[in-house]
């Protein structure tokens, strides 16, 4: 039965949960509350389901990838909504899950990528790794961006008592921070492990990535900013205090907009040649686009959306990949 | 049956004769005594707090009037019974019953919401009880009166929106820039009151670092020791301001004693984290300049005030949801209580029906000597069932008539028609 969950069901769930979030901040109900978990919790359950029912595939193409991310800020937003029921993170967190989710439907490409199965665990690796880097980002940019409301709101005393209500500053600064120093490991993670595919790549005489691909700037420009912020703040203390640390989340949030762009963009204005969908062939020498016949093989993205169809059991299609945006 | 409420509150006696008319635990305990003795079998409950004294009573026999019980608190205190009578109003039934509510609620308190109420109309229950003066009727009103003030804090927003300037200060602002207060330095700059009941709110949400500062270092320590907290001298404030998370500023003096310049000072001293001002103090302590200092969020005894003021008005805001709470409750408490006075005649009427039935029962089955277990049962059931649906009727409309009060003439119709004994 659940596997005829559609993209549209959950968006729809999240989407719900924002408009009740919103309208917190306009009357009181006693019942809300209960409502908003209860459409969250069965947004994310579908959406479990959708990623379920292409779990053979999971992480294969840059489509799951982003609603690989959705899920897994969406378990935050549930975990602080439970916790926390007063706050309203949902206003912050629900349009980064929503844009994951648009992204996913209307921008991600959903063909499947292959890979040799002697890349399989460091694939794993780099897109987990890339993918927790991503979530820290978001996580890090809401909590930063309710730094800033909150300290507006302390600043003009006349909006200190709207119905906006936030965690204290403390909490935010330690939440902003924590994201920054778990983004900068992961990403460091995935950096790792994409230059280790490379070389495996290189010596199996495959096509390899090269260095100078706009996408592996773009991350590394990232991670190298993150880096910097966590090495200032550890010598100096200050620098991870107060609004620096949020003017910082908005900076990594900007890096990551700009990274997923080129992902994005790719084939259209800018030249990468990251995660594109290759042959299905082994040891395929070419990073041309896939002719439609070449990647017949594998299930077409409307059998598995909606279900109509079962993932392709072709070994050589069935790993867990980084998405096309990332190295 | 009844339940009578007789007092005066800060609505229309002057706080002069409140006080005269207070009692404190001791004198409580001794009314409470007298009054046993001069009204025999009425339960009674004497709340006594700064805004109010009143005397609950509740019994099936008649209650004390007004006069009565002004008299009695007249004479407990040796005042003029009629300096006091036109102060005092009485309420009886549901009315005596929907006030309780309001008063266990905070409904009626001088500061709408109020938390401590509560715990003194608890209180004033449990020393009547120590004292024997309560018995069902008031055992059951304080037992809704506490459920229904629970009600009310949880389904309003009534106690929510702190309404003292201390408490707005600490609930509202500190607890927007700071997550927990035991890591914390606070400062306290003076020694007065304002500073005072700032820290009891700050100790209990449990700030632990303790710094005063005053010009007369020696009220400064004392104030210091009484919250384990150390003093240090009017000379070193800039420097304890470099060190400080949360400074509650409540000097007399008549103009700012941390200036803009002394401020760049301390910030040049290496101060770089975010640094909470209670500017309480009038004339105010800190100059004004400094809240547009980037990590410092200053609040004078004005924005406070504000505060308080749109925080009283949403309490206001939440009194009909409050007052339907209360209505409702009390609607649902008479009608137990009157079902209540109706139970003797309800089990009268059962018992007097039981007896027959036992007894045409065993003369049947006493005929019928070869019926087997499981027709005997079924014989039994039969006579339970015709039983049941014999009371029912009268039953129900004991039920319904209970609604809106004791039903005197149906239970004395019942009594006459059954012969029911009193």
């Amino acid at each position: 039965m659940l596997s005829g969950v559609h993209i549209i069901c959950f968006a729809a769930s999240y989407s719900i949960v924002l408009v009740l979030e919103i309208s917190r901040l306009v009357f009181r109900s006693g019942v809300r509350g209960a409502v908003m978990l209860a459409f969250a919790g069965a947004g994310w359950i579908a959406h479990t389901a959708f990623l379920y029912y292409r779990a053979s595939s999971l992480l294969s193409s840059s489509q799951d990838w982003y609603l690989l991310a959705a899920w897994v800020l969406v378990l935050i937003y549930l975990y602080l909504t439970w916790f926390h029921p007063k706050q309203h993170f949902g206003v912050f967190l629900l349009p980064l899950v929503l844009g994951l989710v648009a992204t996913a439907r209307w921008f991600a490409n959903p063909q499947p990528l292959a890979r040799e199965p002697v890349s399989q665990a460091w694939g794993i690796v780099h897109a987990v790794s890339i993918l927790l880097a991503t979530v820290s980002v978001l996580v890090g940019f809401a909590a930063g961006i309710m730094y800033l409301s909150q300290v507006r709101r302390l600043k003009g005393r006349r909006t200190l008592l709207a119905p906006l209500r936030l965690p204290s500053l403390e909490w935010l600064e330690r939440a902003s921070g924590r994201a920054v120093v778990v983004s900068t490991l992961m990403m460091g993670v995935g950096l790792v492990s994409g230059i280790l595919l490379n070389v495996i790549n290189y010596r199996r005489h495959d096509p390899v990535l090269p260095w100078n691909d706009p996408l592996v700037l773009a991350t590394l420009g990232m991670f190298a900013w993150l880096l910097a912020a966590v090495v200032v703040g550890a010598i100096y203390r200050p620098a991870r205090r107060g609004r620096k640390v949020a003017y910082l989340t908005v900076a990594s949030f900007v890096f990551l907009v700009i990274a997923l762009g080129i992902a994005l963009g790719m084939g259209l204005f800018l030249r990468t040649q990251h995660g594109r969908p290759r042959t299905a062939g082994p040891r395929a020498t070419s990073f041309a686009a896939p002719h439609p016949s070449s990647l017949s093989c594998f299930h077409p993205p409307a059998a598995r959306i909606g279900g109509q169809g079962r993932p392709l059991d072709d070994s050589s299609s069935a790993f867990i990949l980084p998405p096309s945006s990332w190295p | 049956m009844n339940v009578r409420v007789v007092g005066c509150s800060h609505h229309g006696t002057p706080i002069e004769l409140r006080e005269r008319l207070a009692f404190d635990r001791e004198e409580t305990a001794e009314a409470l005594d007298h009054w046993r003795r001069v009204f025999r079998n009425v339960e009674a409950v004497l709340l006594s707090t700064c805004n109010r004294v009143e005397i609950y009573a509740a019994g099936a026999a008649e209650l004390p009037g007004g006069e009565q019980v002004a008299g009695f608190l007249a004479r407990f205190h040796k005042l003029d019974p009629a300096e006091l009578l036109p102060h005092l109003y009485a309420y009886d039934g549901p009315t005596a019953v929907r006030h309780l509510f309001s008063v266990a609620a905070s409904l009626d308190s001088m500061v709408l919401g109020e938390p401590q109420i509560l715990a003194q109309v608890k209180q004033a229950y449990q020393a009547a009880t120590e004292r024997d003066a309560t018995g069902p009727l008031l055992h059951a009103a304080f037992q809704a009166a506490t459920r229904v003030a629970r009600r009310v804090a949880t389904e309003t927003a009534i106690h929510q929106h702190r309404v003292s300037v201390p408490s707005v200060a600490v609930a509202d602002f500190a607890r927007g820039v700071f997550d927990r207060f035991d890591d914390k330095h606070t400062l306290v700059i003076g020694a007065g009151e304002m500073a005072e009941e700032t820290l009891r709110y700050l100790c209990e949400e449990g700030a632990r670092d303790i710094t005063v500062v005053n010009r007369h270092f020696e009220r400064g320590q004392a104030l210091a020791r009484a919250w384990h907290g150390r003093a240090r001298p009017w000379e070193e404030l800039l420097q304890a301001l470099t060190a400080a998370d949360l400074v509650i500023g409540t000097t007399a003096a008549g103009k700012p004693v941390v200036t803009l310049d002394d401020f760049r000072r301390v910030e040049a001293a290496g101060r770089k984290r975010p640094l909470l001002i209670l500017d309480l103090a009038v004339p105010r302590d800190f100059e004004a300049a400094i809240g547009g200092r980037p990590d410092v969020y200053l609040y004078s005894v004005d924005d406070l005030e504000a505060a308080c003021r749109r925080n009283q008005a949403q309490r206001d805001k939440e009194l009909p949801a409050a007052r339907a709470i209360i209505d409702q409750e009390t609607g649902r408490f008479m009608a137990d209580l009157y079902r209540r006075a109706s139970g003797p005649v309800i089990q009268q009427l059962k018992d007097g029906w039981q007896k027959p039935k036992e007894h045409e029962l065993q003369r049947l089955l006493a005929r019928l000597p070869g019926l087997d277990e499981r027709a005997q049962d079924e014989i039994r059931l039969a006579f339970d069932r015709l039983l049941g649906k014999l009371l029912h009727p009268p039953l129900e409309s004991l039920r319904d008539e209970s609604r809106n009060g004791v039903p005197h003439g149906l239970l004395d119709a019942l009594s006459r028609l059954f012969r029911l004994k009193d």
